[in-house]
């Protein structure tokens, strides 16, 4: 489907812009979505093509807005709960 | 393998209701089969918890002018077979 | 930090605990997985790759040809992610120039690269460099010579480029010569 992500083409998103001295991660959160990430494709919760597919469902505004890893740890939270792994309420912290 | 090099191909024109790997720049376009890639299980139907069986996946080039109606470059994708129709 | 970053950063420890407590996740087997990719990982491994096909026209013959076993022959492997990749090298020449991009998500060889740069992940640059690459190249203040030939890895393959031997670089030992590429000579958005 022609989602958020499919973005190739598309015009009026500025210059790109480039980091000097960039790290792998940016943040501990942020390798650590990395990693959680691939044990739990690894372990067969769900596999890469329902992760992608779970990127591009997110809602586009949210998309464009957040950060890269920030949309990988919403995709994540999108299938825990989709598959009956976690309820949306035991995502949140208290 | 349905297709081989310099083969040209015309992809699919539909936007289908589910994850796919054919970006919408890249549709209804015609291009030249380069080389196989291998065969892989189609990743619109294993984003929907199916198990297909491989099928090959090609490596096409298009001509900018083809894609957008202007350049002098070209851009190839890899593309499953379910998304190529023979020209 | 700023507010909102912490904010992700208790929601992520907070899931990963949960994880963690459901037997799904193991804390410090995902520190020990971590700390392994990013020490094997790295642009280091792809410039090797380069000196190498520059210093030894065989391997580049065999590394054209079916980079995944060529790489093995200096101790290199795609597998070090989810599956084991297809790694397809293509070659810069005077009349062609190669820029990778992933437009639909950000699919790159990071089994052997690590993670992707934040520009090459941003819709900036992958909605543009299909369309106007010259325009996306001169950004990187880079003008190249002869035609563009961009690669969407729209599927399994991750693609890896092979730039030019600079001028001046006769008679180099590997290790100089791998120092003389970068990453972004690596995908393309620089000329070595």
């Amino acid at each position: 489907m022609s989602r958020v992500n499919d973005v190739g083409g598309q015009q009026g998103f500025g210059p790109v812009g480039q980091e000097l001295d960039e790290p792998p991660f940016h943040a501990d959160w942020e390798a650590h979505v990395f990693a959680m990430n691939r044990a739990l494709i690894a372990r067969g919760v769900y596999n890469l093509d329902e992760f992608r597919d779970a990127v591009e469902r997110l809602d586009p505004r949210e998309y464009l807005r957040s950060g890269y890893y920030e949309n990988w740890f919403r995709a994540i939270c999108t299938l825990l709960v989709e598959k009956g792994v976690a309820t949306e309420d035991a995502l949140q912290p208290r | 393998m349905r297709f081989s090099p310099g083969d040209r191909v015309r992809t699919r024109h539909t936007d289908p209701p589910h994850h796919t790997r054919l970006p919408r720049y890249a549709r209804g376009a015609a291009g030249t089969v380069l080389h196989d890639e291998g065969e892989h299980p189609l990743a619109d139907d294993r984003s929907r918890g199916m198990h297909p069986v491989p099928q090959p996946v090609y490596a096409v080039r298009f001509e900018a002018r083809e894609l957008f109606g202007a350049g002098e470059h070209t851009v190839t994708l890899s593309l499953w077979e379910d998304y190529l129709e023979p020209l | 930090m700023s507010h909102s970053d912490a904010s992700i950063a208790a929601r992520v420890r907070h899931v990963e605990a949960l994880l963690e407590e459901r037997g799904l996740v193991d804390a410090q087997e995902l520190d020990r997985a971590l700390e392994a990719f990013l020490a094997n990982a790295k642009p280091a491994n792809g410039k090797r790759i380069v000196a190498r096909a520059w210093a030894d026209t065989g391997f580049k013959a065999r590394l054209l040809e079916n980079a995944n076993t060529a790489i093995e022959e200096i101790g290199l492997s795609m597998g070090g992610g989810l599956q084991q990749q297809t790694l397809k090298v293509v070659e810069n020449t005077p009349e062609v120039h190669n820029v990778i991009v992933c437009t639909l998500c950000s699919c790159y060889p990071i089994a052997l690269l690590g993670p992707s740069p934040a520009w090459y992940k941003s819709p900036a640059y992958r909605s543009r460099v299909v369309r106007d690459p010259r325009g996306v190249l001169a950004e990187f203040g880079f003008d190249p010579e002869g035609e563009i030939a961009v690669w969407d890895a729209s599927a399994e393959t991750r693609y890896l480029v092979l730039p030019r031997r600079p001028a001046a670089t006769e008679g180099w030992d590997e290790q100089r010569l791998a120092e003389a590429v970068t990453r972004n000579g690596l995908i393309g958005t620089a000329p070595v």
